[in-house]
């Protein structure tokens, strides 16, 4: 089966997808995390149909973080709206409108410039040392600026753009 | 079977006795893992969303090094596993996508191929049960285990290939190989919580993890195990750390899979790195050391 990689691209996809849901409420009794939030503020369809539909600043709604990708939603939807792709891409319409969580931006320019999303501590370092295991070699920088460079990630990770 | 080794960022900057034990327990099982310098972080899935393109082009750079030493990816992490598998699936299926990125690529001087497979070593392992029950010397008999295999392991299904994402059995069997008991227990499929805690929301995590580990609690279980790194940190660290919040009048420690598997093949506590972890139960472990004498 393909996996539909770049679902931001298909604005109109989006929309006509998210007209047909029902909302049936499944999504919402198998996302695990709807049901642990304070107010229910997470809520799977309440947060793409609304965005995708009614709002003009959906990106902006900080509910979309909370969703960590489980594919519970995708997996138990009736008509295969997969309400997670619809929060991923407004994660990506956040990115262009300035609105990124503030950790994604520091994890991204995190793994930018050291090649890993968590540093090396003197602790860790020294846990190694104890257990007989070798420095952990780091990845070639030039590389990954290479990377960042080609996509303007850097630059598109600045707030307020709009 | 040989394997490049990716270690991804959070074991070796995070939880190096989990690198230490699945060096020594893998090799044990025709498991031979190749170090490759020049492995960044995957990246890590969650973030990258934000930046599909970006993730691609890092993820494709890990897996080209893979591909110049003609090894497939053997990976410790499901977060890893999540991001490697679906951004080689994605690029192998789509050809514009990987002509993209391979511009992108251009000045590092690699080029993605599509030659290379990925894998968790628990995908490695549960093809062949058998192998893993040749070499345990120790059944750990009697030990009630909560299996958790976690939710980037299982989703999505077509691009994973491990197990059935409502009704997970593989970790199940896999521990049953060991000699131990896997429980039934609610909340199995539910996320550890981890994730939430880095975007503001520990209370919210907190909640998460006191709802599974109720229900590990509820079914009698000694200890759960899992094959992610970052649900070991929830269920270790993170509990240590809830547990006040949580009001906990018990502790579930948790054990890495390779940890247990460690056991079973004759290592001690110590040599499986249980000693290190941050929730500890000594009713637990006079039963493992008595299994071990």
């Amino acid at each position: 089966m393909a996996i539909k990689a770049v679902y931001r691209d298909d604005e109109g996809g989006r929309s006509g997808a998210a007209e047909i849901c029902l909302k049936c409420g499944v999504c919402c009794n198998v996302a695990h995390s709807c049901h642990v939030m304070n107010d229910h503020k997470f809520n799977p369809r309440y947060t793409f149909v609304y965005d995708c539909l009614t709002s003009e600043k959906g990106a902006s709604n900080p509910n979309i973080w909370l969703c960590v990708s489980c594919h519970k939603c995708e997996e138990t939807c009736p008509y295969e709206v997969s309400p997670v792709h619809f929060i991923e891409s407004l994660k990506g319409d956040a990115l262009d409108a300035g609105w990124v969580h503030q950790t994604i931006r520091a994890e991204v320019n995190q793994i930018i410039t050291t090649g890993f999303a968590f540093p090396l501590t003197g602790a860790t370092e020294r846990q190694r040392q104890a257990l007989n295991l070798r420095s952990v070699p780091l990845p070639p920088l030039t590389d990954l600026m290479k990377i960042a460079e080609k996509t303007h990630i850097a630059e598109r990770l600045r707030e307020d753009k709009q | 079977m040989r394997y490049a080794l990716f270690l991804g960022c959070f074991i070796p900057m995070r939880l190096p006795h989990l690198e230490a034990v699945s060096r020594r327990v893998l090799p044990q099982l025709g498991v031979e893992l190749t170090d490759i310098d020049g492995f960044s972080c995957c990246p890590e899935p969650v973030g990258f969303l934000t930046d599909k393109i970006t993730g691609l082009a890092i993820a494709a750079r890990n897996i080209c090094l893979a591909e110049e030493t003609g090894l497939d990816i053997l990976t410790l992490c499901n977060g890893c596993t999540y991001t490697l598998r679906q951004a080689n699936q994605i690029l192998k299926q789509d050809s514009a996508l990987r002509e993209k990125v391979n511009d992108i690529l251009a000045e590092t001087g690699h080029k993605f191929k599509g030659t290379v497979d990925v894998r968790h070593y628990a995908q490695v392992l549960s093809r062949d049960i058998g192998r893993i029950k040749s070499i345990v010397k120790k059944p750990l008999t009697g030990i009630r285990v909560a299996c958790h295999p976690g939710c980037h392991i299982l989703s999505p299904p077509e691009a994973m290939g491990f197990d059935d994402p409502l009704n997970p059995t593989v970790l199940d069997s896999m521990v049953e190989t060991l000699g131990a008991t896997p429980v039934d227990w609610d909340k199995k499929t539910g996320c550890c919580g981890w994730t939430l805690t880095n975007y503001d929301d520990r209370e919210s995590a907190n909640r998460l993890l006191g709802e599974k580990l109720g229900a590990m609690h509820a079914a009698a279980s000694d200890c759960s195990t899992v094959i992610c790194p970052q649900c070991f940190y929830q269920f270790d660290t993170g509990q240590m750390l809830a547990a006040r919040e949580l009001k906990l009048d018990y502790r579930v420690p948790t054990i890495y899979y390779l940890q247990l598997l460690g056991l079973a093949i004759g290592l001690n506590l110590d040599e499986a790195g249980v000693k290190l972890h941050r929730v500890r139960d000594p009713a637990l472990e006079e039963k493992l050391g008595r299994l071990a004498a």
